[in-house]
């Protein structure tokens, strides 16, 4: 069914919240979450406030790395359902208002896909270039290993073709070719494919690496862009308002060239900001995330940031220096099982404590500054994590609907489920889930369907810019958002202890300051710098007006 | 609760920016910008090395200074308004100026350094001479260190000196704080030295701060504190000491030492006159090292104006010293240069009959550490004369000679101090 | 004859006797406001005493200097002179006024002007004793610092501030008593002029050499001693 034309940077508008199929509701009772499922729950994330979801690889796989090995780009793993399932599920997001992004890993397929099979059958076959073969493994040193933890070499041996195969992630991970204009124009034959069913866009996985090149890091090379840059052409010409997103896992600058002129990609994500808003939060200052979004360059006005706290790979640390690292590690993972491939693979909740006051001042932060925000799964009632379950797996765990049978996820028996429930006493489903937290005005869950209302109550949020104030107490991180003539301000306090802080508002004298929750009003600018105090962790949202 | 009266109210919104800290850096400044903008930077850097998580901040007390000393200190300043900073820095590091007014005295400005650091609830302070010329980075962390780790109230510095600097130190505020309060602390009156939270908490509702030794000296009157208070002590070596191009005059030396010395010893009579024994301070590092190179030292000129001090002041040292303390003193001004003594037991008697007279208020205070000026520099004579030759071995054991004989006469003392009237 | 000159001798007797009897209870009563007044004066002296013992006046005046000058003059201790300079002030005003009732025609007027006067010897003799205070102090300081300094003949200069400052004072406490005030004026002015001009003099003209061969000498020891007192410190 054909998706009707959306309006133009709907996704600046959007609250993404990302999910896997497997993981959010089993219709069948196999253990195994699935699209019949994930449609009846729809109504929740409408009821949240979100319009947008970003779903994680559901395309056949070994499942050797949840579904980031694909070996079949335009079908659906028989455990999640069908086509038509898929089919369905669209059609009831776009009843609620949901725009839907899939994930496309473009970079890499499992190497039990069909053309990798095909591939490494002999040198002659057609296919043989679709991959990066080499007769040794000395090419492209420059090149980082990606999974220290795993990997210690970019190249593996394949026995059937008495060959090396490149591949930046798994060894099981076989790199595509892009050199090959055969590979892009599959690749697109792809994409067209899940265009044409209405998805709304696409999250391109790893695309930093598509082209190898001697002597470089093999990283965001301009032949890598020139893929880009291609696909987004074409997108554009027979799917106008369509979006790409990319996952780039690079510092601002480099992240700056993926959207070109605006006709790359449309978003990318912030990751090097991540993990400077939990540093900046332990540090009790500013300073790291007011560096790096200092650091941040200007992007084409159609483009956009993609914000998030956390997602289902590990916290990164990869893009901070090694002091940073280990301040990290011993703030946020003093239990070395925590830390995986130059990062922390814990949930929101569990790196805060389970605080509910830094939660909020977190997903504050999140949600007003300039960029889309994404959600993660089972964050917006505080989920734990299971760090014994192995590599990022401890928070992909089954979404906690209620406290009941299998925390209402499945009928199945708990041990078919595909992965164990969350169970200690303080994050197991019986504490917290869906259904008690409902249930109550002041849960979590609550507070950021409230949170989220009034995000998207003005637009100042998703287009407007910022300007960062540098209020001399550091605990305080203050900035202005402005589209037009719309002004919010807002001020958080990183600190756990009650803060004052004087801003200097003197070019918007005269103002009244609304809070944007409660309503209320605060005192008009005067002459002097604005002075406010701000309880443990607390944040204020202020719609300027002047009456 | 620290006295507001001593921060204006532009230090107090500065410190409530700063807000809460781990260690707190106190600069006592006035016209220092040929080496101050140095040490900023060297004690910049010990803290990014050693300290790199900890919440700091620099409070410079400037005493009025009309060159660029207050800009270069705030140079150093690591935060994130303006160019993004190419240092690699956790945190924000702050730094704090007032310009106090009035006279420019060390007493004023650690004053408004311990206060900040009380406000500031400072896990640890340490002070940092504007002169500093020899500072390390490693300073700050053998300063600061035995207050983190091991809980230290008090930490002093142990210098490589030239065997001949600093004979005020090593004869006269060394050896008798040794002797008078039981525990050998090398430099009573350090110029960098460390605190903890609870020690400024005593010192800040001290009387030190309103009393004229304290605002000349209070370094003597903090480590007498930390003595008498029997908190406990640490020493460290550092380095070489930094030196003044020029040195202070010998008068304002005395001023800034054993007038407060002195003054201390009143407020703490009650401990130091019933110490019996000393025993050494946990030190890291030598306890003595001494450099030999060679100095230009006009000893003619030291003999001479001993020989005419006594001389000519007679009259006011009948009022101070004991008549046989005085005979031997002419005596000794009798004697040649090459046959020139000042033994210990003279010196020691001499000090202790100033002392108790300085707590009768025989004639006027000031006079009286006036009056020891020339005596001084005839022991100063008299030791150089003497060592010239020693090993470093040697003076060290003169120098606890020394310490024994102040204790050996401390009776004396004790004797002296509670006499009703002068020359009973 | 003889019983005229009986009499008139017993006449003159009478008359005697009539003005003895006249004036002698009048001389009781002074000799009664004088015992009273000795009394009234030795209990404020007791007083006084222990007031000043309680204040530690003695320790006040010893860190003053005042004991030492006292001393010196084989006075006794600042609180005693206080007591008695009191004791006699008492008594003798009581005294005095006490006589002043005998009604002896210009007697009364002579009393009055002793009591006029004494105020102004109390603040004489203050002001000259502040100013050998002042006197021993600042001679000391002087001297102190010219030792210090490395000065040629600092007891010199010492004792001549002393002189200069003792002059002043005593000019003052003349002037004060109103005691041939022109001619100490005048003769104040006069030396103290002399001494100014004459040190100019001195030092403008017949000393210019020695004049400026001291001040070379003192500039170059400075610097020199500068140079070498810089290479130890003291601390």
């Amino acid at each position: 069914m054909e998706a009707t034309p959306p309006p133009a940077l709907w996704y600046k508008d959007a609250i993404i919240y990302q999910v896997h199929v497997r993981a959010m509701f089993d219709s069948n009772g196999d253990g195994i979450g699935d699209f019949r499922g994930l449609a009846q729950k729809l109504d929740y994330l409408r009821d949240l406030g979100t319009n947008a979801i970003w779903l994680m690889p559901f395309f056949p796989s070994p499942l050797r790395d949840d579904g980031y090995d694909i070996s079949d780009y335009t079908a659906v793993h028989p455990s999640y359902g069908t086509l038509e399932d898929f089919k369905v599920f669209l059609d009831t997001a776009r009843d609620r208002g949901i725009r839907v992004i899939i994930e496309l890993v473009l970079n890499h397929t499992s190497d039990q896909h069909p053309w990798f099979q095909e591939s490494r059958s002999s040198v002659h076959n057609p296919r043989r270039d679709w991959y990066v073969w080499s007769d040794t493994d000395t090419r492209y040193r420059g090149a980082r290993i990606i999974f220290l933890d795993t990997e210690n070499s970019n190249w593996a041996w394949d026995p059937v073709s008495k060959a090396y195969y490149w591949h930046r992630f798994f060894s099981h991970q076989p790199d595509l070719n892009y050199d090959n204009p055969a590979v892009r124009e599959e690749i697109w034959k792809v994409m067209k494919f899940w265009l044409e069913l209405g998805v709304d866009g696409f999250r391109l996985d790893a695309v930093p690496y598509l082209v190898e090149r001697e002597g470089t890091t093999c990283e965001n090379l301009p032949e890598t862009h020139a893929v880009i840059k291609e696909l987004r052409c074409r997108l554009d010409q027979d799917f106008p308002g369509r979006m790409l997103l990319a996952e780039a896992n690079q510092w601002p600058a480099d992240l700056r060239a993926y959207f070109a002129d605006g006709d790359e990609f449309h978003m990318a994500f912030h990751f090097p900001l991540m993990p400077r808003m939990f540093m900046g939060l332990k540090l009790e200052d500013r300073k790291p995330i007011t560096e790096i979004l200092q650091q941040t360059p200007s992007i084409p006005d159609p483009c956009q940031w993609c914000l998030f706290l956390r997602n289902h790979d590990e916290l990164t640390l990869e893009m901070v220096t090694d002091m940073e690292r280990d301040y990290m590690y011993d703030e946020y993972a003093q239990d070395k099982g925590m830390r995986l491939n130059l990062g922390i693979r814990r949930r929101l909740a569990p790196l805060l404590d389970n605080d509910r006051r830094r939660i909020e001042l977190m997903n504050g932060i999140l949600l007003s500054l300039p960029g889309t925000p994404v959600i993660y799964y089972g964050d917006e009632i505080g989920m734990g994590d299971n760090i014994f379950l192995g590599d990022r797996n401890g928070v992909r765990t089954p979404m906690q609907w209620d406290g009941g049978w299998n925390a209402g996820f499945s009928s199945a028996d708990p041990e078919s489920l595909y992965a164990a429930l969350i169970l200690n006493p303080v994050y197991g489903y019986p504490a917290v889930n869906i259904h008690s937290q409902g249930r109550s005005q002041h849960s979590l869950l609550s507070w950021m369907r409230r949170i989220i209302q009034v995000r998207k109550s003005t637009s100042i949020f998703g287009h407007g810019s910022m300007e960062i104030l540098y209020p001399a107490n550091h605990r305080v991180l203050a900035y202005l958002r402005q589209l037009g003539r719309e002004t919010v301000l807002v001020v958080n306090n990183l600190s756990a202890s009650a803060q004052a802080v004087e801003l200097d508002l003197s070019r918007f004298k005269g103002n009244i300051l609304i809070e944007m929750f409660g309503r209320n009003i605060f005192p008009r600018v005067g002459d002097l710098p604005y002075l406010l105090t701000l309880g443990p962790y607390q944040f204020f949202w202020f719609r300027l007006r002047r009456i | 609760m620290a006295d507001d009266d001593i921060l204006s109210d532009d230090l107090l919104r500065q410190l409530i920016s700063v807000g809460e800290v781990d260690i707190l850096v106190g600069l006592h400044t006035h016209n220092h910008a040929e080496t101050v903008g140095h040490v900023v930077q060297v004690i910049r850097d010990g803290l990014l090395k050693y300290f790199p998580r900890e919440r700091v901040a620099i409070v410079n007390a400037d005493g009025g200074s009309q060159d660029r000393t207050i800009d270069l200190v705030r140079a150093v300043s690591i935060s994130d308004v303006g160019n993004v900073s190419t240092i690699q820095a956790l945190r924000t590091m702050h730094i704090v100026s007032t310009q106090y007014s009035g006279t420019p005295s060390a007493g004023k400005a650690m004053h408004i350094v311990v206060a900040a650091a009380d406000l500031l609830r400072a896990k640890a302070c340490v002070i940092v001479a504007p002169e500093s010329s020899e500072i390390q980075p490693e300073w700050i962390d053998r300063l600061l260190r035995p207050i983190f780790q091991e809980h230290f109230d008090f930490v002093t510095p142990v210098y490589r000196r030239h065997r001949f600097e600093g004979i005020l130190v090593t004869n006269l505020l060394y050896p008798m704080t040794s002797a008078l309060y039981g525990r050998q602390v090398r430099e009573p009156r350090p110029a960098e030295f460390a605190f903890s939270a609870e020690f400024a908490g005593r010192l800040l509702g001290h009387e030190l701060w309103t009393a004229d030794a304290g605002r000349l000296g209070p370094e003597i009157c903090f480590t007498v504190e930390a003595l008498s208070d029997g908190l406990r002590i640490f020493q460290t070596f550092l380095g070489p000491k930094g030196r003044l191009e020029q040195s202070p005059d010998l008068v304002v030396a005395l001023r800034q030492t054993v007038g407060p010395l002195f003054w201390s010893m009143e407020r703490t009579n009650s401990k130091w006159s019933a110490e019996n024994q000393t025993q050494r301070v946990p030190t890291f590092g030598p306890e003595f090292e001494v450099t030999s190179q060679a100095v230009n030292v006009d000893r003619k000129r030291l003999h001479h104006m001993f020989r005419s001090g006594v001389g000519d002041l007679q009259d006011v040292l009948k009022s101070i010293l004991s008549p046989g303390t005085l005979t031997q003193l002419q005596h000794a001004t009798t004697l040649d240069e090459d046959k020139f003594q000042f033994a210990d037991e003279l010196w020691v008697r001499t000090i202790y009959e100033f002392a108790a007279s300085y707590h009768h208020e025989v004639i006027n205070r000031d006079h009286i550490l006036q009056a020891l000026a020339p005596l001084y520099r005839g022991r100063a004579y008299a030791f150089l004369t003497q060592n010239s030759e020693a090993s470093a071995d040697r003076l060290e054991a003169r120098t606890q000679e020394l310490i024994q004989s102040f204790e050996r006469s401390k009776p004396y003392l004790l004797e002296l101090w509670t006499a009703k009237e002068r020359g009973s | 004859m003889g019983n005229l000159i009986a009499s008139e001798l017993s006449q003159a007797w009478n008359e005697f006797a009539r003005s003895f009897a006249h004036l002698l209870p009048r001389l009781l009563a002074v000799l009664i406001i004088v015992v009273v007044g000795w009394v009234i004066a030795y209990l404020t002296k007791i007083v006084l005493r222990s007031v000043l013992r309680l204040v530690k006046f003695d320790r006040f005046s010893e860190r003053a200097g005042a004991a030492q000058l006292l001393n010196t003059a084989a006075l006794p201790s600042a609180s005693e002179l206080l007591c008695q300079l009191v004791f006699w002030l008492i008594w003798l005003g009581i005294g005095m006024a006490g006589v002043s009732f005998l009604g002896i025609a210009g007697l009364q007027q002579d009393i009055a002007s002793f009591l006029h006067f004494l105020p102004k010897f109390f603040v004489a003799v203050l002001i000259v004793f502040f100013g050998m205070l002042a006197a021993n102090f600042f001679a000391r300081a002087a001297l102190l610092a010219a030792v210090n300094a490395g000065l040629p003949s600092p007891q010199l200069l010492s004792l001549s501030l002393k002189v200069v400052i003792v002059v002043l004072a005593l000019s003052m406490g003349f002037e004060e008593l109103g005691l041939a005030q022109n001619t100490i004026l005048i003769a104040f002015s006069i030396l103290f002029g002399a001494l100014m001009l004459g040190l100019a003099i001195a030092f403008g003209m017949g000393g210019r050499d020695l004049a400026r061969q001291f001040l070379e000498k003192r500039f170059s020891e400075r610097r020199a001693e500068k140079n070498k007192a810089s290479d130890l410190s003291p601390l």
